[in-house]
């Protein structure tokens, strides 16, 4: 028995009964070669609000598939040890019977909607199981989440985060005891993933639901959770209680989780200032109990002076690049396509804006806002409805995207969709090829090497694993040799360490093209990489700043719903100004270490990720 | 209520039933697009892209050739038709009938789909049922909706003529640029490669095939060439058209009762074939347990 | 010149072809024959799609033509498919006319041959007024409630859901293929180079396109699973319960019968008429 079990164990109060609880569960997938789940043993109490974490293939999903029963009547494996959920013993149920106690929103939850509308996707599950009230208990479920007034859109109309929703409400109609949510951040922007979570909390306080989500974003498990499952290759390491479970920093960085940057920063300012750190020390781990801590200044005393940071902030790069030809120049253009009916919908009003070279912009700003789009309109494959957009000389609305394909690469947000060869190795090929470009063999080489997919280059792009995809994309991108590099969210749905990489591998960027526009809502790396931040909002530029003042803008972030980097919101919070980019920056202003270099590209939690 | 059913579902349900979402899906796709490729005309010579056979003839090659036709054929009528708002109603049902059979042949004679030559010949055979069964129903239109055939002169050879042409014309266009390259293209890259998607094993070319399943594709086309043959000769006897080609001797013998029964055989044998082969399916399904599809 | 080109292929575009297809599938508005029970539509139009086969009075083909025309007007269908099915019967028509001649035959194969015209002409146009304006979920109803597979009425849905997320990602997959390739340099006679061009990427595209559908179609059935379809598959009450709101009104019978008295008096009529023309 581990001991993560035991201790699971001894936190049981006597007299409850769990509302899961699962005994020696050992799962082998029909012809894999080891097993998925081993020495499974967990209690869980209705009304707890669980985060499972854990690296790629450690079993988080193969856990949570054994509670609706998806394990063993789905997917035909050796099970054995007892399952009991909600009362029933799993082994004896199937899973309709099962799926009634156990909701289920599935980490691509765009292909669980398979009705047309809202309300029709929200009756689907009570009328399937023949619930007479099936129309009532949809309309129940869509008022729980408060999306009630999108019941009759069709559901392509929706945003990331309302489909996210309505697959939530569609689970949530059969009234299950349990929810289990499979990585609700990872396909949707902070802002939606908050609302997500705001909903959960509310099941879980009001209506009593126990929530298990599957999760590795830390700072929102420090919000929302009351315990951490870790999970190991296939095993539970162990169930803490969440500040526990959070403040086992080192621990979790092993395993490719990335603490809260305020919990870091807390262990990092006290290591710096030499304490020394029990095994079992708590570090806080929300913004507010960071706050307090420095707030109640154990360090910051003899550190005041350096709160203030004298160095100039770097200067916008429009005013700090001499005035060169611009690459990219955007006049009075509007952009906008018909709707079923008939009307021209506008996403982007009017732009007008260059970009030169030397340039690293990060265009940010809610969903909807027009980022893709301008990308696309770069790239070619969109022409303006109004004003003139040039690109590298070229008038877009008079080039086909293959022109302009030797000035501009474009990465999409979707790596599957780039890969349409059966190797990435051909697909790194394909532009070079159809150019018939002399010896491209070694070229093509050397961006396989620099990427890491010398050893993956015969294997189809789509079965690479998440951050595989990322790189393949971006190695698709370098071999066009493109002056204008476009990525779209690059760093979206990665886990810590490929993001670490990815952000790495971005910074690299600068040598092989003159310019680099990334669309994305990923704060830090924003914060890490940017030179110049382009703020969107309704199709038209809200902010164009650089990425340090971006932050001390409230207003604009509210307006547009983007979040700062919490070790940035916690030195704005204590009043640091210039606010903080990354930990490293935030313990150097803190603690006042001279030798600490203001512009980090690696913060050290980056370093202390990226040695694993 | 009923209760549920306490067994374990075998995989193999699910994996039909992601068989034939895929094949609806994607067939019914591109089953949109076609519609509207417009058509290049030369006098009576359609220069069109009647379907993109490759499709589901590939999904035909790779999984179950039942549930692969049979999801394509539903996919044609929902998305191609129903969405579109362009549903013929019984006509359809016609379609859905030479499509599925045509596919579902095709897929069964592929035993090895590295095999070239099987590919190829799967290709043409998919399009060609299909556009046979079409030129019967078609000519069977003309002879039931005019009342006395035999007395318009022309007609008779004239449909024919038209059917031909159109029959060469799928299998020239069609036939090679929808069916057979994209074929050729598709299946070897995708095979072993797809099925682990789904949550399969590819395949296996070594299985050794039984003497029905041997059988059973050659059958049937066989029939449907029969029923074709049969068909057309009968239309050209019933209009008194004297071609010396199509009048052999032991008419004259035997009568032309002759064709007749011969077309009547061939559409008994083809009746019977399919509704063993569709039969030893469902049966194979109720005995490992499984919902018919 | 270049530019007016490249417009006028624009016109022709996925994006153009993706909105007019979104267009015909969710803008679909209530008609005069939408209003009545599905299942009554089914038997009205099963009676009127075979019929004409067995009628060889011109009579009564052309007494039934005038409610057909009406209804079709009435259900809003778009010209392009009437100018389209026109058009296509004309041409097959005089197809046959021409080859009937080139054959030794005359003129006086047209009257026979505008019979089966009329005759297919009514079928095409009961179809389309039965179906353009019915919504395919009805209709799925529908024909679930005669027994067809529970598949199918899924399928229908399936369809209107998978629809917009398929053609997006045809649609992403084919810029993939321009935003790396490379057109050819001479457009060709005919600019049958381009077309070429765009035809091997139209094929080419489903390659990624079959594994990318086949890797969310896990997912789907997955979720399928859990949420109760398999399990309504074979479960009468969740039928019942699904077509529960299909009921039948005595404004459905009203139709029938006027259909049912108007063919009655069109049959006699026919007779009638015949009769005096001997």
């Amino acid at each position: 028995m581990s001991a993560g079990s035991k201790e699971a164990n001894e936190q049981r109060p006597e007299g409850l009964t769990p509302i899961i609880a699962m005994q020696d569960v050992q799962f082998q997938y029909p012809g894999a070669e080891g097993t998925a789940l081993r020495n499974i043993n967990l209690i869980i109490q209705p009304g707890e609000f669980i985060a499972i974490a854990g690296t790629n293939g450690s079993g988080k999903s193969t856990l949570c598939k054994c509670l609706n029963g998806l394990i063993p009547n789905y997917y035909v494996g050796d099970l054995s040890g007892s399952v009991q959920v909600a009362g029933l013993t799993a082994a004896e149920e199937t899973v309709s019977s099962l799926s009634r106690k156990v909701a289920y929103v599935f980490q691509d939850f765009e292909n669980q909607l398979v009705r047309p509308t809202v309300y029709d996707e929200a009756c689907f599950a009570p009328l399937n199981y023949g619930y007479a009230d099936y129309r009532e208990r949809g309309q129940r479920a869509l008022a729980m989440l408060g999306i009630d007034h999108l019941k009759e859109q069709w559901i392509w109309q929706l945003s990331g985060g309302q489909k996210h929703l309505t697959a939530l409400a569609g689970a949530l109609s059969l009234d299950p005891d349990i929810i289990i949510v499979d990585e609700p951040v990872a396909q949707l922007d902070p802002y939606h993933a908050k609302l997500i979570y705001e909903k959960l909390k509310l099941l879980n306080e009001q209506f009593g639901k126990t929530i298990i989500v599957i999760e590795h974003h830390t700072e929102f498990i420090a919000d929302y959770c009351h315990k951490v499952i870790l999970m190991d290759s296939g095993t539970i390491r162990w169930v803490k209680p969440v500040q526990a479970a959070l403040s086992a920093v080192d621990e979790l960085a092993a395993l490719h989780i990335l603490p809260p940057q305020v919990t870091l920063a807390v262990r990092d300012a006290e290591t710096a200032a030499g304490q020394v750190h029990l095994r079992d020390r708590l570090f806080p781990i929300t913004i507010e109990d960071a706050a307090a801590y420095f707030s109640e200044a154990k360090i910051l005393s003899q550190t005041n002076n350096a709160l203030v940071i004298n160095e100039p902030i770097r200067k916008s790069v429009r005013e700090s690049v001499p005035a060169s030809n611009p690459l990219v120049t955007f006049t009075n253009v509007s952009y906008g396509y018909k709707t079923i009916t008939r009307e021209r919908y506008p996403v982007i009003q009017d732009m007008s804006i260059r970009f030169y070279e030397g340039d690293r912009i990060a265009l940010v700003g809610n969903n909807g806002a027009g980022k893709s789009t301008l990308l696309k309109l770069i790239s070619g494959i969109r022409r303006p409805s109004a004003g003139q957009l040039d690109v590298c000389g070229y008038l877009t609305k008079q080039a086909s995207p293959e022109q302009l394909a030797d000035f501009v690469a474009y990465v999409y947000q979707n790596p599957e969709e780039m890969f349409i060869e059966d190797s990435v190795r051909k697909d790194v090929e394909y532009f070079l090829k159809s150019r018939n470009s002399p010896d491209y063999s070694s070229f093509v080489d050397e961006i396989l090497h620099r990427m890491r997919l010398t050893d993956l280059q015969d294997r189809d792009g789509r079965l690479l694993s998440g951050g595989q995809q990322r790189r393949a994309t971006l190695a698709i991108g370098l071999a066009m040799r493109p002056t204008v590099m476009l990525l779209d969210e690059p760093t979206a749905s990665l886990d810590a360490s490929s993001r670490r990489e990815m952000t790495d591998m971005l910074a690299q960027l600068d040598g092989q093209v003159k310019t680099t526009v990334i669309a994305t809502h990923d704060m830090q790396l924003v914060a890490e990489w940017a030179n110049r931040v382009i703020v969107m909002h309704n199709g038209a530029v809200a902010l164009d700043t650089d990425q340090r003042s971006l932050f001390s803008h409230v207003a604009v972030l509210e307006k547009t719903g983007l979040l700062a980097p919490q070790i940035t919101q916690l030195s704005q919070r204590l009043g640091i100004d210039p606010p903080s980019l990354s930990v490293a920056e935030f313990i150097a202003s803190v603690v006042g270490d001279p030798s600490s270099p203001h512009y980090v590209n690696r913060s050290k939690e980056s370093a202390a990720i990226g040695s694993h | 209520m009923v209760s549920a059913p306490k067994r374990r579902y075998e995989l193999t349900q699910s994996q039909k039933l992601m068989v034939f979402i895929l094949s609806m899906s994607l067939y019914g796709i591109s089953n949109m697009f076609s519609e509207l490729i417009p058509e290049l005309k030369l006098g009576p010579i359609e220069l069109k892209v009647e379907y993109f056979a490759f499709i589901p003839l590939t999904l035909c090659i790779l999984f179950n050739p039942l549930y692969a036709a049979l999801g394509a054929s539903f996919g044609e009528v929902i998305f191609g038709e129903l969405l579109l708002g362009q549903f013929g109603g019984l006509g359809e049902l016609e379609k859905f009938i030479e499509f599925t059979i045509a596919m579902y042949i095709a897929g069964l004679l592929v035993s090895d789909p590295r095999n070239r030559k099987q590919l190829a010949l799967a290709s043409f055979v998919a399009v060609g049922i299909d556009q046979m069964l079409g030129a019967i129903v078609d000519i069977g239109k003309v002879w039931f909706g005019i009342e006395d055939l035999e007395a318009v002169p022309g007609i008779p050879e004239s449909i024919l003529l038209i059917e031909g042409v159109g029959f060469l014309n799928a299998m020239l266009i069609t036939g090679i640029f929808f069916s057979l390259l994209p074929t050729l293209f598709l299946v070897p890259r995708l095979y072993g490669k797809i099925e682990p998607l789904l949550g399969m094993k590819p395949r296996d070319s070594r299985v050794a095939i039984s003497f029905g399943q041997l059988l059973t594709p050659r059958l049937l086309i066989t029939a449907i060439l029969f029923v074709f043959v049969g068909v057309i000769a009968e239309f050209l006897a019933e209009s008194d058209i004297n071609f010396a080609v199509w009048e052999p001797e032991f008419i004259e013998q035997y009568g032309s009762g002759f064709i007749w029964v011969s077309a009547i055989a061939a559409l008994i044998v083809l009746i019977l074939t399919l509704t063993a082969a569709f039969r030893a399916k469902a049966k194979s399904a109720r005995a490992s347990g499984n919902v018919k599809l | 010149m270049e530019a007016i080109k490249q417009s006028m292929l624009d016109k022709l575009s996925v994006e153009q072809i993706k909105i007019e297809l979104m267009r015909t599938a969710f803008g679909r508005q209530s008609t005069f024959l939408s209003r009545f029970d599905p299942r009554m539509l089914l038997v009205w139009y099963s009676f009127f799609a075979v019929a004409p086969w067995f009628i060889h009075n011109k009579v009564v083909l052309l007494g039934l033509l005038v409610p057909m025309l009406v209804l079709t007007l009435s259900s809003k269908v778009s010209p392009l498919v009437l100018i389209i099915m026109g058009v296509g019967l004309v041409s097959e028509i005089s197809y046959i006319l021409l080859g009937s001649l080139l054959f030794g035959g005359s003129l006086e194969a047209v009257w026979p041959l505008l019979t089966l015209t009329l005759k297919i002409l009514l079928i095409s146009l009961a179809s389309i007024a039965v179906f353009s304006s019915m919504d395919p979920e009805k209709l799925s109803d529908a024909l679930l409630s005669i027994g067809m597979p529970g598949q199918f009425s899924f399928g229908v849905s399936y369809g209107y859901r998978m629809l917009p997320i398929l053609i997006e990602e045809y649609h992403n997959l084919i810029h993939s293929f321009r935003l790396r390739g490379r057109a050819p340099a001479k457009k060709g006679f005919l600019r049958v180079n381009s077309l070429i061009y765009m035809a091997k990427i139209g094929v080419r595209a489903f390659y990624p396109l079959l594994l990318n559908t086949a890797k969310r179609t896990r997912t789907t059935v997955e979720a399928l699973e859990v949420r109760g379809f398999t399990y309504a598959l074979v479960s009468p009450e969740a039928k019942k319960l699904k077509l529960s709101h299909m009921q039948v009104h005595a404004l459905d019978f009203v139709f029938l019968g006027c259909s049912l008295i108007y063919v009655i008096a069109l049959f006699s009529l026919g007779h009638y008429l015949s009769f005096s023309f001997n």
